[in-house]
């Protein structure tokens, strides 16, 4: 008999879509020890099972979803899934998490993993009960918008609380920054959904019964207890819940850190005036995305009346909605609140589309693109009518929308004529709502983050430098935030590799990365992890897992071409800010972008010419087979 | 000396009994925005952002009659 993998179901599912076939296979212990799940296990996977320079469209490419040995309703943040793929986007190592119920609702059905292969001839969804597989044909749900797949998918299982996860139009049409949707909650970055369209699956519905576990019940119990405890007397798990991310709108604008017309300046002076309009307008309630979470901060938000009227829906988040205001020089947030809507129901992510809007905006303005490429549309910065326009163009690929829909590095040379200075993004993922000129680890974690300029890895820079949250990882290494200025740039590249090796765990351990910064450290994650397990797991171990996952993703992109000169930054996003408050204030400047990339490979054990870790690094993290 | 004081989200309590109504408060000479966030009873420990006058200035600004100070802290969401 195979060893029992206590804490987890320690079985995969594997679909091959080709011939509607599936096979449920057991977990190596070893493999889970050393990757523990989540965006660990699915890089072990990924790349072993894919070869170098696949089409990521093609029947080749895999989609993993993944959850973490916590993914559970009883773990504070357990609602999580990651989805993991070759990105079509950046061609480089490709994952979205996802808030809601699918990830433990996929664990109860009976399965840590789901890997999915080749392509169905047809449309089709998966629905996963248990031990019922089956595939059922998908063609009436084309050309349906997220919201309506998800209600006649639960209708015809008549099955009104069965967990979906579901493509829109974009992802049909394969629109590049295409999402996976789980209702109005998104797995939003670098095209996942693309690569479900490419393969003709446009849903997967999971439930089940299945129930784990712990090897020391009494331990566990009281490991929840403490992790409850730090939730329950955190003030930032309060400002979750009271104000949700879109609280940080006028902070962050004052910090520096609101990246505005196409990131010419990285302060607006509009964040407070916004917010305030938005939390009088706008805002309805907040909302768990999963059964049971202590934090809740989702907002439910609509548009009562005008022509951006908008029914209620989750999903009213900062970054979408910086994405539709300071991207793109909109003053109008009802027209923001009604993208960003728009976005989910067609399934494309809020954050790329909002970039490649504003660097279409630039491009209009500076003459690269013109009134007869766009049929007539007016492309001028604030355009508020033209943003929901251009959302539905994008996601069908109609007109300018087919050029938008690959993103900004692919549509830049698309326009040519220099447009690529404008494009902004690091390795082909376009940049969120944060500015490295607020902090200079911020600028760092962009340039090596393994999937691009994104908003969840790289955040932790930016709440280091400017918010001066230590996450608990003093102990490893990182000296105390408030002894160090944000605009520093000696030391950032060291403090960056502890804090990437310690913050990328939520999304090994199948949790929110919210709840790190509500103060639950890693020593906490260890004790759930070891009292559910029986493994006998410290923090100092997690971290270590940490920077092997970091590792093997940076591997991944090694094997897919990419080197050093990937982990650069946009120019924009080093300079002098052209207008507003920090105009004239040299300290957010940039001066030594490489000297902080090279501190940053040698604190890795990489080659500081090439930025490949090196045999000795490998060896010792137990990745050199 | 009279300085006038915002302050946001997760901030706001601390206001409570020591901003007026007016969104005033009465500080000694050569107060810095530092002593001010003190005199507030902020932890130091708080990632914070001082506007004055809508312009960024940091904690060791030292703090002029009439001014308006904005006193912003960060969830760091999304």
């Amino acid at each position: 008999m195979p060893e029992k993998i206590k804490g987890y179901i320690g079985k995969q599912l594997r679909i091959s879509l080709n011939d509607r076939s599936y096979k449920t296979e057991k977990i190596d212990t070893q493999v889970l020890k050393d990757y523990l799940g989540g965006v660990g296990y699915a890089a072990k996977i990924l790349y072993e099972e894919i070869d170098k320079g696949i089409d990521p469209l093609s029947p080749d490419n895999k989609i993993i979803f993944a959850t973490g040995p916590l993914t559970s309703y009883r773990v504070p943040g357990g609602g999580s899934i990651e989805i993991c793929f070759k990105s079509p986007l950046t061609k480089a190592w490709g994952e979205a998490r996802c808030g809601g119920n699918f990830g433990p609702d996929m664990k109860k059905a009976g399965y840590d993993f789901l890997i999915i292969e080749d392509k169905a001839t047809e449309p089709v969804y998966l629905l996963i009960d248990d031990n019922r597989i089956l595939f059922k044909d998908a063609s009436h749900l084309l050309r349906k918008t997220v919201s309506e797949k998800t209600r006649m998918i639960r209708e015809e299982l008549e099955d009104n609380d069965i967990s979906i996860m579901c493509i829109g139009i974009a992802g049909e049409n394969l629109v590049n920054i295409a999402t996976v949707m789980f209702e109005g909650r998104a797995a939003g970055r670098c095209g996942g959904g693309a690569v479900m369209g490419s393969k003709n699956l446009v849903a997967v519905a999971v439930k089940g019964s299945c129930k784990i576990e712990a090897e020391n019940p009494d331990d566990y119990n009281i490991a929840l207890k403490e992790v409850r405890n730090v939730v329950k007397s955190s003030e930032i798990a309060k400002g979750f819940r009271e104000f949700g991310t879109m609280g940080d709108m006028a902070g962050n604008d004052a910090a520096g850190d609101w990246p505005t017309k196409n990131w010419q300046a990285n302060n607006w002076g509009k964040g407070e005036e916004l917010f305030d309009y938005y939390s009088k307008h706008n805002f309805i309630k907040n909302e768990m995305c999963y059964k049971g979470c202590p934090i809740a901060c989702g907002r439910i938000a609509s548009v009562k009346k005008g022509k951006f009227k908008t029914p209620k829906h989750d999903g009213a988040e900062y970054e979408s909605l910086s994405a539709f205001t300071a991207f793109v020089f909109n003053e109008n947030m009802d027209a923001a609140i009604h993208s960003s809507y728009l976005c989910d129901e067609y399934g494309i992510d809020t954050i790329s589309a909002g970039a490649v809007i504003a660097f279409a905006m630039e491009c209009y303005e500076k003459g690269l693109i013109s009134k007869e490429d766009t049929e007539g549309l007016d492309l001028s910065w604030g355009n508020a009518d033209l943003l929901p326009v251009l959302v539905e163009k994008i996601s069908k690929r109609e007109g300018i929308g087919d050029i938008l829909a690959d993103g900004v590095l692919k549509a830049a040379k698309k326009v040519g004529k220099k447009a690529e200075k404008f494009a902004i993004h690091c390795k082909g993922l376009e940049g969120p709502a944060h500015d490295s000129r607020s902090g200079k680890a911020l600028a760092v974690t962009y340039g090596t983050a393994n999937r691009g300029m994104c908003h969840i890895h790289p955040l932790e820079g930016m709440a280091y430098d400017s918010g001066k949250f230590d996450f608990g990882m003093i102990p490893y290494g990182v000296p105390d935030p408030n002894t160090v200025d944000r605009w520093d740039e000696k030391g950032k590249g060291k403090i960056v590799k502890i804090l990437q090796d310690g913050l990328i765990m939520p999304d090994v351990l199948g949790v929110c990365k919210f709840f790190m910064y509500a103060g639950v450290t890693l020593e906490q994650y260890a004790r759930l992890l070891s009292s559910f397990t029986g493994w006998n797991l410290e923090g100092k171990d997690l971290v270590r897992i940490g920077e092997r996952t970091n590792n093997l993703q940076r591997l991944f992109n090694t094997r897919e071409g990419f080197s050093k000169e990937d982990d650069s930054i946009p120019d924009r996003a080093k300079q002098r800010p052209l207008f507003g408050a920090y105009q004239d204030e040299d300290r957010c400047i940039i001066k030594d972008y490489e000297g902080m990339l090279d501190e940053y490979y040698e604190a890795r054990g990489w080659d500081t010419e090439t930025g490949i870790p090196t045999k000795e690094k490998l060896m010792e993290l137990e990745l050199d087979e | 000396m009279k300085i006038k004081v915002k302050l946001y989200t997760i901030l706001k309590k601390y206001a409570k009994g020591k901003v007026l109504e007016d969104n005033t408060i009465i500080l000694h000479e050569d107060t810095t925005l530092q002593g001010l966030s003190r005199s507030l009873s902020i932890p130091d420990n708080i990632g914070m952002v001082f506007m004055i006058n809508d312009s960024p200035q940091g904690k060791e600004y030292g703090l002029r009659d009439g001014e308006e100070v904005k006193i912003f802290s960060f969830i760091c969401g999304g």
